[in-house]
């Protein structure tokens, strides 16, 4: 059996992952109101639409799913669901759905589609759900397609669900101010709020017991995983990669321990213990350190300070050269306005006070478009590269603690003599 | 003589006439019929494919699907053992449609003549061989600690048999592509060790697509070798990766530039990433693309949240690594001198950290040394300054130099005028006001036309020495230097020591 020689890391490593799943610890009561809602409308065969929203990695597809699949509806139910985002255009998704539901339209125009789609939603036996995952791929300007949606539920004898998911908190609101004047059209609103730090830990206590590895992850980590991650955004995805991402880091640095004891043990003893060896693989295995997870932690969401680690080797000089200037520009001058030529000015009096040879300007258009991938900078394009501006997109102090390098920022920043001319 | 011209002109329009007149005629004649059977074509044409279409995508999908799958590929085997010499097609459409079903692969002429062997060549063209950008050799130097990451990263996907994605970035030319593909080729080498499961392995690049919804075309015909329409190729691949399948292998997609991919919609990127969210796809997807921060600064925040944290940067490269890039190349032979690697490094360092750089100048100086004749055959320093100058120079001064004296003035006059203004932004009249007084003191320069200024001012505008509007403006267009008013000065300063 492959997965009885698979050590806890990599059990916990593949339970980690952003998957479906079949329990959503944490959406307890949403999912009872879903299924509240699902109810009241199948016992009284009224129809009625739903709106969804909440943040990306709140759990609300994988909730709807979850109802989707249960058996409870699935005798009364018709089921359809959709991803907007898969349709070829925004008059697609008729199309899409009358595919789905299996008729067959009259022509083949969008109008025939829909019409069928109507037909089917007026004289259908069972009850018919359809829900619509991300939802605002289907705005235009005049909102036409989404009206006509919003209005399939308050057809004569429809009996249909309409469920909408997306993630704008107002989306009802702000771009179909129209339903609002009709009661029966407007759809019921439900919010996933953000996961809380409970809940975050809940939910990967969970995941862990499922494989039964939760023994690697002391609470301490998790609280201070999940307490990190519910403060800035609450996305379960986040949570679940960062801790599949120190799971991984403990699974490296264990490896490289494995062979360091390997070389030793080879050096020192005969070959004869080699099985020792493997049984003291497969019992020890330690749990995740605090410190792998705040190292995790740091890496993601601290992104621009511990960039430097990896920058201050291999920041190319001319490039430095040239977010000095700049900074010296934005520091001097009263006018933010920077464009690349003067830049271009300033930059090669500064490389010609230093005897370094300077770039010409075509190649210092490529240099400063290659510092703009880190992200240091912003260039607002114009027709003109000389024209185009130049803006610092991070504070001096980062720049300044990116370049490792005070020396130089020093004596280009006091020289203000470059400036004049 | 008048007759002479007259004559030939009156016969050209006369059958001018005359074939307007057949012209007419058959088009008014036939254009209802043709119309019609155009139209009827068509019709036939979009039934047949409707049909086919209703063909290949059956109505029970769970249960067809892979089965279909297994025997294409099963066929692509057989075809593969045993080479059959496809039927020639006779008619274009008939060709047309077994290069859509993979039948026929494209070809390329082969050339006569065979090419030169190697022991004709002298060490500096080998060396130029050696060094060609495309040349990639089988291990990345100075890349082995992102490759370990790259490889334990896959490798644990391919074992778990779950689906993920990782985003890795970083400036052009610090052998991101060169690391992926080499980390596939030695999980690749594990698989047929049988030390791995074996695993399907797609790539599309987004710069070769014409848009970015032709990605699903291409990873389709990657599957199964057909080509579709994106639409159908879109259903296609949507129905296999969200449908269980038990023999399902894990499939590792390679996205390059991936910013080509993201329009408004963002879709496309959108699918990309959310089927490895499907335990059924068992798909993993590499992203490469050169800003740091795309995720944040572009996709929209559901597409980042699916892009996950698994995130690496490729550094460029410092000096000592650009120069054991091109010292592992060169591998032994003896056709570059250290010193001369080193002074490449260093200045290629200085800019960009490119290694594709740095390979192109080192290319540069063998051709110069070749050409030199000289009778150590050895590239030096002086070689390498030489490409250095090529290739990092800077053309506008020589541009200056060279320019007529007029058209030198009118830089003069250019500069002036800014250095009084103290705008970067001439209008043309003060321009030429400055012009004429240039010319006065330089005397021996008659003072020319607004029209003649004009011409001038469209002539360097061309050369992009200078940045002005369409002359229609006149005297109120706009002008704006391109060079900088430190290269006027030395470069006609420097001229006019030399005449003097």
């Amino acid at each position: 059996d492959p997965l009885l020689q698979r050590n806890k890391y990599q059990n916990a490593r593949c339970i980690l992952n952003s998957g479906e799943t079949k329990n959503l610890p944490g959406r307890e009561e949403q999912l009872e109101e879903l299924k509240q809602f699902f109810r009241e409308h199948l016992e009284n065969k009224r129809s009625g639409s739903l709106y969804v929203s909440g943040q990306p990695g709140t759990g609300k597809t994988a909730c709807l799913s979850l109802l989707l699949h249960s058996s409870e509806f699935s005798l009364s139910l018709q089921r359809i669901y959709i991803n907007c985002t898969s349709i070829a255009s925004i008059g697609g998704v008729y199309k899409k759905l009358s595919s789905e539901l299996k008729l067959k339209p009259q022509g083949r125009a969008e109008h025939d589609y829909m019409a069928s789609i109507q037909y089917h939603i007026q004289n259908s036996k069972k009850m018919l759900l359809i829900v619509l995952d991300e939802i605002d791929q289907l705005c235009n300007t005049k909102q036409s397609i989404l009206y006509t949606i919003f209005e399939w539920p308050s057809l004569p004898n429809a009996r249909l669900l309409l469920v909408g998911i997306a993630n704008s908190l107002d989306l009802t609101e702000r771009t179909l101010t129209r339903l609002s004047a009709r009661c029966d059209l407007k759809p019921k609103h439900m919010h996933f709020p953000p996961y809380t730090k409970q809940q975050i830990v809940n939910i990967l206590k969970s995941r862990l017991e499922e494989a039964d590895v939760l023994d690697i992850f002391p609470p301490l980590a998790i609280e201070l995983l999940a307490a990190r991650v519910s403060a800035v955004s609450g996305d379960v995805r986040r949570a679940l990669d960062i801790g599949r991402r120190v799971v991984e880091m403990a699974e490296q640095q264990k490896k490289a321990g494995d062979k360091e004891m390997n070389l030793q043990k080879l050096t020192t003893e005969a070959v004869g213990n080699l099985e020792n060896l493997c049984k003291d693989n497969s019992v020890t295995l330690k749990p995740v350190q605090v410190t792998h997870v705040a190292a995790v932690l740091n890496k993601v969401y601290g992104a621009s300070q511990n960039l430097h680690e990896d920058i201050e080797q291999s920041f190319p000089l001319q490039q430095k050269i040239m977010l000095c200037s700049l900074m010296l520009m934005l520091r001097n001058q009263r006018n933010r306005d920077i464009t690349i030529g003067r830049l271009h000015e300033i930059y090669r009096r500064v490389c010609n006070k230093r005897n370094i040879h300077s770039l010409d300007q075509a190649e210092f258009v490529g240099l400063v478009d290659l510092v703009q991938t880190r992200g240091i900078l912003h260039i607002i394009k114009k027709k003109e590269p000389r024209l185009s501006k130049v803006q610092l997109s991070w504070d001096e102090e980062e720049v300044t603690a990116a370049l490792c390098d005070k020396q130089l920022i020093a004596s280009i920043l006091d020289d203000t003599t470059c400036l004049s001319k | 003589a008048t007759t002479r011209i007259g004559t030939p002109k009156r016969s050209i329009h006369m059958s001018n006439v005359v074939e307007e007149l057949v012209f007419d005629k058959r088009e008014i004649l036939s254009t209802p019929t043709l119309k019609s059977k155009k139209s009827l074509i068509f019709n036939k044409e979009e039934e047949d494919i409707e049909k086919i279409l209703q063909r290949v995508t059956p109505k029970k999908p769970a249960e067809k699907t892979p089965k279909r799958g297994r025997r294409s590929n099963s066929n692509y085997l057989k075809d593969s053992e045993t080479p059959k010499t496809p039927k020639t097609p006779k008619t274009p459409s008939q060709k047309l449609k077994m290069l859509r079903s993979g039948e026929l692969t494209p070809s390329f002429k082969e050339r006569e003549k065979i090419d030169q062997s190697k022991s004709t060549k002298n060490i500096l063209q080998l060396a130029r061989e050696c060094l060609h950008v495309s040349a990639v050799p089988l291990s990345l130097p100075c890349r082995e600690k992102e490759f370990e990451n790259i490889y334990t990263f896959l490798e644990d996907k391919i074992k778990d048999q779950c689906g993920g994605c990782m985003y890795i970035s970083g400036v052009p030319g610090t052998g991101k592509t060169a690391t992926v593909t080499g980390v596939i080729r030695a999980l690749q080498k594990q698989v047929q060790e049988e030390a791995l499961p074996t695993f399907d392995y797609l790539e599309i690049n987004g710069m070769r697509l014409t848009e970015p919804r032709q990605a699903y075309v291409h990873i389709y015909r990657q599957l199964t070798g057909k080509t579709v329409t994106w639409e159908h190729a879109h259903t296609l691949l949507e129905k296999r990766f969200t449908t269980t399948s038990p023999r399902r292998m894990t499939t590792v997609l390679l996205v390059d530039e991936l910013d080509i991919l993201c329009n408004r919609r963002q879709d496309v990127v959108y699918n990309l990433l959310d089927w490895p969210t499907k335990t059924t796809a068992r798909l993993v997807v590499i992203t490469i693309a050169n800003t740091m921060d795309l995720p944040e600064r572009l996709l929209m925040s559901k597409v980042t949240s699916r892009l996950g944290l698994t995130r690496l940067t490729f550094q460029p490269y410092s000096h000592k690594q650009l120069q054991e890039i091109v010292t592992t190349r060169l591998s032994g032979s003896e056709a570059f001198k250290s010193e001369a690697i080193q002074l490449v490094a260093r200045k290629v360092a200085a800019v960009s950290g490119d290694a594709r750089r740095a390979l192109d100048i080192c290319r540069r100086a063998t051709e110069i040394a070749d050409s030199s004749k000289d009778k150590e055959i050895c590239v030096n320093l002086l070689h390498v300054q030489q490409a250095l100058s090529e290739m990092i120079a800077s053309a506008k001064v020589q541009a200056i130099k060279n320019c007529s004296r007029l058209e030198q003035i009118l830089l003069q006059a250019i500069a002036a005028e800014v250095a009084r203004t103290g705008i970067e932004e001439t209008f043309f009249m003060g321009v030429y006001a400055q012009l004429e007084n240039i010319a006065h003191y330089s005397g021996g320069v008659l003072i020319p036309t607004i029209g003649q200024v004009l011409r001038l001012c469209s002539k360097l505008g061309a050369q992009r020495l200078i940045i002005c509007e369409h002359s229609r403006n006149d005297i109120f267009q706009k002008i704006l230097l391109n060079v900088s008013m430190d290269d006027i000065h030395y470069a006609l300063k420097v001229t006019s020591d030399a005449t003097t």
